[in-house]
């Protein structure tokens, strides 16, 4: 395999095993569609451009994420962004979810949405991204006990909001 | 020694998918744990599906088409290259502004962050920003109360003596209004400042501190109940 193939089959490699997931991340994060579109873009166009520089392979993840956070804190530095309509970002079909299921979700995402920043991006790298804790700890550069309270904070808030949007007055009653 | 149901809790929240062979054996310990760990499986579950969104079809292809591109995705390179030299004077200029490290007090620090961009940030404020001042003021776990947060016309970060801040512009009945909040920055509280056409105020908070600045004309000590009781704790990060 010539240099150039195999930095484009390295480069495949790294978009099938991380695309989606970037996707979703960045989508979370910013809340619209075209800047996650573009995030995940320029993710990977860095990483191209730098694939030469990744020598670990395992590390590539990690690699991947902290590119795309820092594309994502310099479009916050231009401008805010704002999460568009909540239901732009929120799917509403779903079809493999029974009709009470899809209503918990969509109360699910909407509440992630309203999380403040500093419990949601740890929330996301660890469901979205598979992220450990001491993982989490490193990208954001907190301590592993801050990140454990973080993410403690991240789901019962998210479990008081379904409590205060529920259909019931008990939020266990609703898992 | 066995693991309390509180520490069992907060371990769960933080990762219920924790391996730990102790955590594991406190799940199992007994029909409390056992119970809590079942309604933070399904938690976990509905958190899946929820973030589970679905990626558009052509994102694949445009990633994997990158290599053969000889720009960036939607760049168009003369614009930037225009832009380029500006932005390098600009970038420069506010670099060596932000690591300014001549603010002998938080009254320099007040005067010279004016100077900087106060005037172009009163000139961008009629923007909707609802939406992003809680968002913002909660990294600093702190929030605006309506009577503030309506008036709120642009909100950014910024930096403070102290690490980063938020700076805002308000539509007050005074007209517009800077204010830039300070998290861990201590003030002498109600102390007044002047410099060039501007009047400051400094503002002790319950969380951190504040600076009001306006013209002369705009009295705007009047505005120090207002930015006092409305920039408060979140309700129990303190």
């Amino acid at each position: 395999m010539t240099n150039e193939a195999d930095r484009q089959a390295r480069f495949d490699e790294l978009a099938s095993a991380y695309g989606t997931d970037l996707y979703r991340f960045a989508m979370w994060l910013c809340g619209d569609d075209a800047l996650a579109k573009d995030l995940v873009q320029e993710t990977y166009l860095r990483a191209w451009k730098a694939l030469d520089k990744l020598k670990d392979r395992g590390a590539a993840k990690s690699w991947l994420i902290t590119i795309l956070r820092r594309e994502y804190a310099r479009t916050f530095e231009r401008k805010v962004p704002k999460f568009t309509d909540v239901d732009a970002v929120v799917v509403p079909e779903d079809s493999e979810l029974e009709p009470d299921d899809r209503v918990e979700v969509d109360m699910l995402r909407r509440s992630i949405l309203t999380l403040p920043p500093k419990y949601r991006e740890p929330l996301l790298l660890q469901v979205v991204m598979g992220y450990s804790c001491a993982e989490i700890s490193r990208e954001l550069g907190v301590s592993k006990s801050a990140v454990m309270t973080q993410l403690f904070r991240a789901r019962e808030q998210l479990k008081a909001r379904l409590q205060k949007d529920g259909v019931t007055g008990n939020v266990h009653e609703l898992f | 020694m066995s693991m309390n149901f509180s520490e069992f809790k907060r371990l769960l929240g933080a990762d219920p998918r924790n391996r730990d062979p102790e955590f594991l054996r406190a799940r199992a310990s007994s029909a409390e744990f056992e119970k809590e760990a079942a309604e933070a499986d399904r938690l976990e579950a509905l958190l899946d599906r929820a973030v589970s969104l679905p990626v558009p079809e052509e994102l694949m292809a445009e990633i994997r088409s990158i290599p053969q591109r000889r720009t960036g995705p939607r760049r168009r390179a003369w614009p930037l290259a225009m832009a380029a030299g500006l932005l390098i004077a600009v970038g420069a200029a506010g670099l060596i502004w932000q690591m300014n490290p001549s603010w002998g007090s938080v009254e320099d620090y007040v005067a010279d962050h004016y100077r900087h961009d106060g005037a172009a940030l009163l000139a961008r404020a009629d923007g909707e920003v609802a939406d992003e001042v809680q968002s913002l003021l909660a990294e600093f776990d702190v929030e605006a109360l309506p009577a503030l947060a309506g008036i709120i016309g642009v909100i950014k970060y910024c930096p403070t003596p102290d690490g980063k801040g938020v700076h805002m512009v308000l539509n007050s009945e005074r007209g517009l209004v800077t204010v830039i909040y300070m998290p861990d920055t201590p003030v002498t509280d109600r102390k007044a400042i002047t410099f060039d056409d501007r009047e400051a105020l400094l503002v002790a908070l319950k969380s951190g501190s504040a600076a009001i600045i306006g013209s002369p004309q705009q009295r705007i000590s009047d505005l120090y109940a207002l930015i006092q009781g409305s920039i408060v704790p979140i309700p129990g990060t303190t």
